[in-house]
């Protein structure tokens, strides 16, 4: 299923969000369907960069009387099929290990053994608490239906806060997500993903964003520098994302294959 | 003392002549009595030949008479698995070769046998993963071949595959048009329609061969995904020294293919697993039912389990179809015709008919299922000789996964049918190390070096929020504002795009380039030394007198003190935690059985002698009036009670024995696959304990004397002159 991509000019965006900072808000007023889609789609375009991106991550993964697991990782992204990878530098026990989405399928990779397994959007990557989602291309405003929860203080930041309830047949993290918008960024800062059941399975803080110039979007994009989970199942496990270096420039036209990710190994 | 002798023998007259002239109270509390001492003698019997059976069955099959494990250990050992998924939270042992030879000091300890116990999910993709992974591996090495002969021989190979693929892409096809009709409109992806028109047409096929891995990414991204069947098996195994476990192992017996040779990495499934979890669904019915009706007498027409398989093999034709390719389908469908004789022309209307068996001709479909169906049909998931891939998340939390060839299959003789103890898989225990990701002092400082190098900041649950908004970002990192302090407007730090941090593919020594190669790593023969020193969970200990388990407990945790070691020793039955436990729990139940019954039997009796007391009134008034002492009296009911208990206990007794005796010889058949397990094997035959005998005797005799004691108590008030009233 390809998605009908909707390339956002600047000045559209702007107009967007000029419409939705004219009026000027009482602090409880609701949001309209139109403004919220339109807010998800400012967060959404923000973060994307019409073109391949590559960044290195490191991910830490801290639970109750273990010892933290700890990876160095690439991952690159491609806009145009929305084809995604996490490849798995370190530690040396876990190189060459990797993740590949292709349209509906996450594969994993392991090349101690050369074998290609078929995992499901939920699995959590490596064994953390992160999805595939938390390192790939926003896609809220495609994804979910906002509904308005009104405005919510976060330390000095004021933000909007919205539910978001997955559309139906696709798959997904998490069935229901509620989000807090940064009113003068328009940067994510909370999330808490729920279950189907309604169960709440995590909280993520997204404290840092940076941006950087994109040749392809004509634009910056942005990206989270540091996204903490707190898992809310297992209340003493946590994780934490931080994205270090980011490369916009265009990858190999085959990075995206089986092929490649089994040549890195060889 | 004669006087005495003399006095017992009047007593003892008096009360034979007393139980036969009310012979109706003597049989109804005889009879008590008797069914008493008869369930208590084979009750006991029963049990003590399950538990001696159980007990040589797990002693001989992975528990042997003592576990050792280390006393730091969160949770218990439990060798037989438990009622939960996981496995218990076990410490490791450093250093085999130390524990080893600590405890070969021990006088007693005949033995030692390494071991770990752990668990993974093995995942097998949908039946379109599983051919397109078959197919990509044999244009892999289409495309690696050097020499004409090698490129025409992997061609052909990949034209057969190819024709297979093809047939269940038709199939999926003819799914997807059915889902059509069934289904909204709107449920079906027209791209996916499109998609599976596209892989089943004649000018992709044509084109296959020109990209083949293009073609694959194709097949494997866009129709392996519309494909909803796959399967999760999850495999306990124990990681041990194979050689040592063979031979410190009795009930161990290999039944497909051959022992893992020394030094070899290696995998021996469980022939109940085997069976069980990866054998052609279909066909395992076919073989449960044949069980049914052979073993357990069953029929289709009336055992409501045969009905249901019946029902399922007639429903799921679809997994033999897949494995079909289009000649051999054609094959299938003039064979089911001829047999049948029927005319369908579609093959899984044909096997949905043939597998709608009934009795009468259940034993020759089973035949020809077996003689002309399954030899194009590959029976089961993993074949002896086939490489095995299990991943599983290590210790550490990391995912591993080791390649094992199949040796074979074995068998624990007596749990051959028990799904916890039978469930149990062998492995190498050098690949068992790798799964199970011990973390040395390597990998730890490796793990320490990034987390310093990433300088992350840990902050607790509960602080987060104001820890990470309390203050605005700036570009001046340093700002250390109080929370909620406002600073000029938020400027962001702009991150500057880095060149390539990878090394480009082609270029060899990468960062990928320290992975071993694959191959070499599952043919090296290690040396049995690296098996013996390195990492174990626990320790089976055989023992020269099994007699002296807990005395050898002591020392075995003594000799570990001794040595610097932490070990915690416990017997068989602790470490086979459920299955051990059962036989106790049984015994707690006969007894709480035999309890009641004698309570009752108490109450019954108890009553059957105060009632015939007050009937006796008179006669012991006159006994009491001619000079009989109160004692006489006392005695003289005693023993009537007794005499009855010893006449129809040893009867009951004697009868109890004659039974066990006779069940002994035919034997009691396991009538499932849980009595099999208790019964270990398929009939229990039970054997006479003289100490069942005894204890038998010996409650019989107490009961009786102890409800006899307050008849006689009332007997004995019973004055002369009362006796005398009751006459007016």
């Amino acid at each position: 299923m390809t998605m009908r991509r909707r390339t956002f000019t600047i000045g559209a965006t702007s107009v967007g969000l000029g419409a939705l900072l004219a009026r000027p808000r009482l602090a409880l007023a609701a949001l309209s369907h139109e403004q919220m889609v339109e807010l998800l789609k400012v967060v959404d375009d923000r973060q994307r960069n019409n073109g391949d991106w590559r960044a290195n991550a490191y991910l830490e993964q801290k639970e109750k009387d273990k010892v933290d697991v700890v990876y160095e990782t690439e991952y690159f992204r491609r806009s145009a099929d929305q084809k995604f990878m996490i490849l798995f530098l370190k530690p040396k026990a876990s190189a060459g290990q990797g993740y590949l989405r292709i349209d509906k399928n996450l594969w994993f990779y392991d090349p101690s053994v050369g074998k290609w397994e078929r995992r499901t959007e939920r699995e959590r990557i490596g064994g953390t608490n992160s999805r595939r989602s938390d390192f790939d291309e926003s896609r809220l405003a495609e994804e979910y239906e906002p509904s308005d929860e009104g405005d919510d203080k976060l330390g000095v930041y004021t933000a909007y806060k919205l539910l978001l309830k997955g559309k139906p047949g696709l798959d997904l993290a998490f069935p229901e997500i509620r989000i807090w918008i940064d009113k003068e960024t328009k940067n994510v800062l909370k999330r808490q993903e729920y279950a189907l059941s309604g169960r709440l399975l995590r909280t993520s803080y997204y404290p840092k964003w940076k941006k950087v110039f994109s040749e392809s979007k004509k634009a910056d994009v942005w990206y989270p520098e540091e996204i903490r989970f707190y898992d809310e199942v297992e209340k003493a496990n946590s994780t934490l994302i931080q994205i270090r270096a980011v490369d916009l420039r265009p990858l190999e036209a085959n990075l995206f294959t089986k092929a490649w990710l089994e040549s890195k190994s060889r | 003392m004669s006087g005495r002798l003399e006095t017992i023998g009047v007593v003892a007259q008096i009360a034979f002549r007393n139980l036969f002239a009310s012979r109706l109270k003597t049989f109804i509390v005889g009879g008590i009595i008797f069914f008493g001492a008869l369930i208590v003698v084979v009750g006991n019997s029963l049990l003590d030949s399950v538990d001696a059976s159980m007990s040589r069955s797990v002693i001989g099959s992975v528990a042997g008479h003592i576990q050792v494990y280390n006393s730091n250990s969160k949770d218990p050992l439990e060798v037989m698995g438990s009622m939960s998924m996981g496995d218990p939270d076990i410490s490791q042992l450093d250093d085999f070769a130390k524990v080893r030879d600590s405890l070969l000091k021990v006088p007693n300890v005949k033995s030692v046998v390494p071991m770990g116990i752990s668990g993974a999910l093995v995942t097998s993709g949908n039946t379109i993963d599983l051919a397109l992974e078959k197919l990509r591996g044999l244009v892999k090495k289409q495309l690696a071949a050097t020499n004409d002969a090698d490129r025409a021989k992997a061609a052909s190979l990949v034209a057969a595959e190819k024709g297979h693929v093809r047939q269940i892409i038709s199939l999926l096809q003819g799914d997807l048009k059915n889902a059509h009709v069934l289904l909204d409109e709107k449920a079906i992806d027209p791209e996916d329609i499109a998609a599976i028109n596209r892989a089943s047409s004649d000018a992709f096929w044509a084109a296959f061969d020109q990209k083949p891995l293009d073609a694959l990414e194709f097949l494997e991204n866009r129709i392996a995904s519309l494909a909803a069947d796959s399967d999760l098996i999850f495999l306990r195994y124990v990681g041990t020294d194979v050689q040592t476990f063979e031979k410190s192992f009795d009930r161990m017996k290999i039944i497909d293919g051959q022992m893992i040779p020394p030094g070899k990495r290696g995998f021996l499934f469980s022939k109940y697993v085997y069976e069980d979890q990866l054998k052609l669904k279909s066909a395992r019915r076919l073989d449960l039912i044949k069980e049914g009706r052979e073993l357990r007498g069953e029929t289709i027409a009336k055992d409501l389990d045969l009905q249901r398989m019946v029902r399922e093999n007639v429903a799921q034709v679809r997994e033999v179809q897949l494995q079909l390719d289009a000649p051999q389908t054609a094959t299938f469908r003039q064979k089911l015709q001829t047999f049948l004789g029927a005319t369908d022309q579609d093959v899984s209307v044909l096997l949905a008919k043939f597998f709608a068996t009934d009795d009468a001709n259940f034993a020759a479909r089973y035949d020809f299922f077996y003689k002309e169906l399954a030899p194009a049909l590959e029976l089961y998931r993993v074949r002896i000789g086939d490489v095995l891939t299990i991943k599983a998340f290590t210790r550490s939390g990391y995912v591993q996964s080791v390649n094992v060839p199949v040796y074979g299959t074995f068998q624990f003789q007596g749990l051959e049918k028990s799904t916890l103890a039978g469930g149990l898989n062998i492995m190498d225990l050098v690949s068992f190390r790798d799964l199970y990701g011990f973390l040395t002092g390597e990998r730890m400082a490796e793990i320490n070096a990034m987390r310093a190098a990433s300088g992350a900041k840990e902050i607790p649950r509960e602080k987060a929020e104001a820890e990470l908004f309390g203050t605005r970002q700036t570009d001046d990192t340093t700002a250390s504002g109080k929370g909620g302090t406002e600073k000029t407007a938020p400027r962001h730090i702009t991150a500057t795009a880095t060149p390539g941090i990878l090394p480009p593919s082609n270029e060899p020594g990468g960062i990928l380039a320290e992975k071993l190669r694959r191959d070499e790593v599952r043919g090296r023969v290690f040396n049995p030394d690296e098996v013996k020193r390195g990492v174990v969970l626990n320790a089976a200990v055989i023992l020269k007198d099994p007699k002296k388990i807990p005395q050898t407990i002591e020392a075995i945790e003594a000799q570990g003190k001794a040595d610097g070691l932490p070990l915690k020793a416990i017997s068989w039955q602790k470490a086979s935690g459920i299955v051990g436990q059962f036989i106790i729990m049984a015994r707690i139940v006969l007894y709480v059985a035999i309890l009641i019954i004698f309570t009752i039997a108490l109450v019954i009796i108890n009553n059957a002698l105060v009632m015939a007391t007050l009937e006796r009134v008179k006669e012991i008034g006159t006994l009491r009036a001619i000079g009989a002492q109160r004692r006489f009296i006392l005695g003289m009911l005693v023993i009537e009670a007794l005499v009855v208990g010893l006449i129809f206990g040893g009867a009951g007794a004697v009868v109890g024995a004659g039974v066990v005796k006779i069940i002994g010889k035919i034997g009691i058949p396991a009538t499932s696959d849980i009595w099999f397990f208790f019964f270990s094997g398929p009939r229990l035959h039970p054997f006479l304990g003289i100490t069942n005998i005894i204890g038998a005797f010996v409650i019989v005799l107490l009961v009786s004397a102890v409800s006899s004691f307050y008849p006689a108590w009332l007997a004995m008030r019973v004055t002369p002159r009362q006796a005398m009233a009751e006459d007016e």
